[in-house]
């Protein structure tokens, strides 16, 4: 008999509630065998990954209270860091952590994997093993090529429970990943304990986004499950929070293509037979089906693309308003016709757009409306170029078209819009794209990944050696 | 009656970066009858409502138990495009939304 696994999971890109100690403190009381929290996702879109930047989110200080709880009763934590999920991404996450453990006189040994792929090690898998297919038939995208992987930035995989589980058995205080499937940090421990794929998947599925899947939902919460070999019973940490059968059920569905089947590395998901019975303080959860298929793991990989400027306008004048669209496209046109940018226009170095809040800067061409129907509007240049100085030039040159260009019916001659931003041309950031979103096979769920047992806080010698990673 | 008004929650966010999905869900048996009987909350009809291919529309799935349904499609515009106008895709239900349930 497979002895339950208790999990407390949260998300770590998302700051916790103000009051949870309570929640963990009521977790505890329950039993705890492993804390888990995701910190990497592609939602985010490609700018991270291709930037080496990430969001400002403070993933060491979320993650405080529950690796002081932790620490303090021996239980291991899972999590993934970094956001977009390349080495640079975690070794950022990573030295907060060490922060966090020097200030508190904490020292785990915590295995660390790295999720970023290596250009010389996908190159061979392109060169030489089986067609690498692309992931979403949305993406417009083929099989990859070596182009592809020579033109990425950075490459990052999400890594299964496999590395984490061969982790987690070397007997370490924590697991610390880059990019990672958010299921498989939960699936990891019950997998290692013997219970069914099925059941930890699902179990993963419905923690993953931590007191989301509660009602009400909140990310900033937690959530805690105890997972045994035919299913599992969730229930919420918090007393403002409950699992219920709508919210769980519900929470199968978020950001998911498909109700009840998810493609994941080594098999499907089948959630058409699951069922879920509420108890004296949560929901039963059962039914989950595997569908056993070739091990492949999701790459993601960025290319830049240009540099982003832009400049802000803001129209109240009524006459303007009544025609902002038609204002805006021959402002638009008369930079595309200037002889200055006309090779960098034909050759696609450079591109504009004008987004109209207040018309159709949410929708574009899907929006209904064709004028703007309230007081006041917002105009947004938005340019895209292959350099920084030339998206700056085009981008002021679309601000003066628009700041004095003629239009039918004008009486404010001096001036057609306000401008609330200096400078009036933003320097935004390179720009990228998802060009590689694909999936690779592996033999060995572990080949590609860097992996390693650290005692935390790392000395400065580590924290050097480590950068030849980065 | 329009879809927004009929559901009690119309969600809409990524399933991946190049997929959209749009969860419906409903306060009551009949109001997720009407929706669920409705030409709109079909492939066809989805389409028509964003103006794309049938086949970019990847299904229209119901749950009796919890009085939902979910709309996924292809994105046409996502955030690996430079001018993607919304990165999450959080406010892709409205052309949905807005449209009758017929």
């Amino acid at each position: 008999m497979t002895e339950p696994v208790r999990i407390l999971g949260f998300v770590n890109h998302i700051a916790p509630a103000a009051d949870i100690e309570d929640e963990i403190a009521q977790a505890l009381e329950w039993g705890v065998d492993v804390i888990v929290a995701q910190g990497t996702g592609s939602d985010w879109g490609p700018y991270w990954l291709g930037s080496g930047e990430q969001v400002s989110a403070n993933q060491a200080a979320n993650v405080e209270p529950y690796v002081r709880a932790a620490l303090e009763h021996g239980i291991p934590f899972v999590f993934s860091f970094g956001i977009a999920g390349g080495n640079v991404h975690l070794e950022t996450c990573l030295r907060a952590f060490d922060e966090l453990c020097a200030r508190n006189g904490w020292a785990p040994r915590l295995g660390v994997v790295r999720s970023e792929i290596g250009k010389d090690y996908l190159a061979a898998a392109v060169a030489d093993g089986p067609p690498v297919v692309p992931a979403s038939d949305g993406a417009g995208h083929g099989n990859l090529t070596l182009a592809d992987v020579a033109d990425a930035e950075r490459i990052v995989a999400l890594i299964g429970p496999e590395p984490v589980m061969d982790l987690l058995a070397r007997g370490v205080d924590g697991v610390l990943t880059g990019r990672a499937l958010d299921i498989g940090l939960f699936m990891a421990l019950p997998m290692l304990r013997g219970i069914p794929t099925a059941v930890a998947a699902h179990a993963g599925k419905l923690l993953e986004c931590g007191g989301l899947g509660l009602s009400p939902g909140d990310s900033g919460r937690a959530i805690w499950a105890s997972v045994d070999a035919t299913g599992f019973e969730v229930r919420s940490p918090s007393r403002d929070a409950d699992a219920t059968v709508r919210s769980l059920v519900s929470h199968t569905f978020y950001e998911r293509s498909h109700p009840t089947l998810e493609e994941n590395p080594g098999g499907t998901l089948d959630l058409g037979q699951a069922t879920y019975r509420e108890t004296e303080l949560g929901v039963r959860c059962e039914g989950a089906v595997w569908h056993d298929a070739p091990y492949t793991v999701l790459m993601e990989g960025a290319r830049r693309e240009g540099f982003r400027a832009v400049s802000l306008l803001g129209v109240r004048e009524p006459a303007l308003l009544a025609q902002a669209r038609g204002w805006a496209d021959a402002a638009e046109a008369q930079v595309a016709a200037a002889p200055r940018f006309a090779q960098a226009f034909a050759s696609g170095r450079l591109k504009v757009a004008t987004r109209i809040f207040g018309l159709d800067a949410v929708l574009g061409s899907l929006e209904p409306n064709t004028a703007v129907t309230g007081h006041e509007a917002g105009v947004l240049v938005d340019v895209v170029a292959d350099t920084e100085d030339l998206a700056k030039e085009a981008a002021y040159y679309a601000f003066i078209r628009l700041f004095i260009g003629p239009y039918p019916g004008r009486k404010t001659t001096a001036g057609n819009a306000a401008a609330p931003i200096m400078p009036v041309v933003v320097p935004v950031s390179e720009v990228f794209t998802f060009s590689i979103y694909h999936l690779l096979p592996l033999a060995d769920p572990l080949e590609p990944f860097a992996m390693s047992v650290e005692t935390f806080p790392r000395t400065a010698d580590r924290q050097e050696r480590t950068d030849a990673l980065v | 009656m329009r879809l927004y008004d009929a559901a009690a929650i119309v969600r809409s966010k990524n399933a991946g970066p190049f997929a959209v999905t749009i969860d419906l869900f409903f306060a009551d048996e009949e109001h997720y009858r009407l929706a669920r009987t409705s030409a709109l909350l079909t492939p066809a009809g989805v389409a028509a409502a964003y103006g794309v291919a049938e086949n970019t529309v990847k299904g229209v799935w119901w749950d009796d138990r919890i009085l939902a349904a979910k709309v996924s499609l292809q994105r046409w515009s996502s955030s690996s495009d430079p001018f993607c106008a919304d990165l999450f895709g959080a406010h892709l239900h409205t052309p949905l939304a807005a449209a009758e349930l017929v």
